[in-house]
């Protein structure tokens, strides 16, 4: 019973999560809900969870449980991925304007980023 | 003010350039001597590219961070806009790329009444084009076609010229090499009009070397498959 609730917390925190996460991506977001909500259902109905598992193959319930787990952190990887990706964009604009209202004020800065594998033009 | 429409002063050729120190004084001379204005946006530099583009008569825009080619092409951008361009041009800085391909660019734009114009290699020629690179591009074009249906037939080239209009439409938002693929993506969106126009793209070793590798196509498609999936 104490490890139900406890997981209960935990999936509840994620459902949380993907609710605050739905408006900057609606996809993640949907994924994370459906993830939480059949790992939610698995907590509560462990015989059915055993029950889907040796009808898809996999066995025991409790590994289905440990594979949507699995499944939700790689989700919310993904999404915080996209959160970077999104901060990117900010450090981006940012540094666009500062480029742009320096221009013409004789000032020219050498890089001060080490050369990077990937930054060939 | 700007100058008047269709002269070589009212287009303003965007460069970008990290570390191309030892070609940069070449392709800036070849676009001054035709009048063009150019941009250079070095893109945090380690060389001195940045002091030898303004030596060579470039506006000179340094980038305080590496961000990457596309973040690069849309910085340069939009200083051109904000100085008045009429047209725009995008230019690469190793060389590659032809000054007299750009008259053909801009009167496609004025006769087609177009809003971008997009150099094709391969209606035109590609010098020392490698066969590996050129089966590279075919699938791009492939690609292209599938997820903007846009009939192109060449899609990852970087001497294109675009009106104001179509300047002021683009928005990149792929800092890396994906952005080729994110400026059709906006065209196709856009539904403005565009051209095909050929274009010579002469391939040396040193362009070769910093040029696009095998192994940035699939951190393209990374790129381009994450875009889609957030906002």
């Amino acid at each position: 019973m104490m490890a139900q609730l406890m997981l209960t917390a935990l999936l509840s925190v994620i459902l949380l999560y993907a609710w605050l996460e739905y408006r900057r991506s609606p996809f993640v977001a949907s994924i994370s809900v459906l993830a939480s909500l059949v790992g939610l259902y698995f907590v509560w109905f462990p015989n059915h969870a055993t029950r889907i598992a040796e009808a898809v193959g996999i066995g025991r319930g409790v590994d289905l449980v440990l594979y949507t787990w699995v499944g939700i952190t790689f989700i919310v990887l993904l999404n915080l991925h996209l959160k970077v990706r999104s901060q990117m964009e900010l450090i981006t604009g940012l540094a666009r304007e500062l480029t742009i209202m320096r221009a013409g004020t004789g000032e020219l800065p050498r890089g001060q980023t080490p050369q990077r594998a990937d930054a060939a033009h | 003010m700007s100058a008047p429409a269709g002269t070589p002063e009212a287009v303003w050729v965007v460069v970008t350039a990290f570390n191309e120190a030892s070609v940069i004084a070449d392709v800036i001379t070849g676009l001054r001597a035709a009048g063009y204005q150019a941009v250079v946006v070095d893109d945090a530099s380690t060389d001195a590219t940045a002091q030898i583009a303004e030596a060579a008569g470039a506006h000179v825009l340094c980038h305080p961070i590496n961000l990457g080619q596309g973040a690069a092409l849309q910085t340069g951008i939009t200083f051109a806009l904000r100085q008045g361009a009429e047209f725009v041009v995008t230019f690469d800085g190793d060389g590659q790329h032809r000054p007299q391909d750009i008259p053909a660019l801009i009167e496609a734009l004025i006769t087609r009444q177009a809003d971008f114009a997009l150099g094709s290699r391969f209606l035109g020629n590609a010098l020392n084009l490698p066969s590996s690179r050129r089966w590279l591009l075919r699938a791009a074009t492939w690609f292209t076609r599938l997820t903007t249906g846009l009939r192109l037939t060449d899609v990852h080239n970087g001497l294109r010229a675009m009106t104001r209009h179509g300047a002021s439409v683009i928005q990149l938002r792929q800092n890396r090499m994906a952005h080729a693929s994110e400026i059709l993506a906006q065209i196709a969106r856009s539904g403005l009009r565009y051209v095909e126009v050929p274009v010579t793209i002469v391939y040396t070793d040193y362009s070769l070397q910093k040029g696009q590798r095998m192994s940035n196509s699939v951190s393209i498609l990374v790129d381009l498959l994450a875009q889609r999936l957030h906002r």
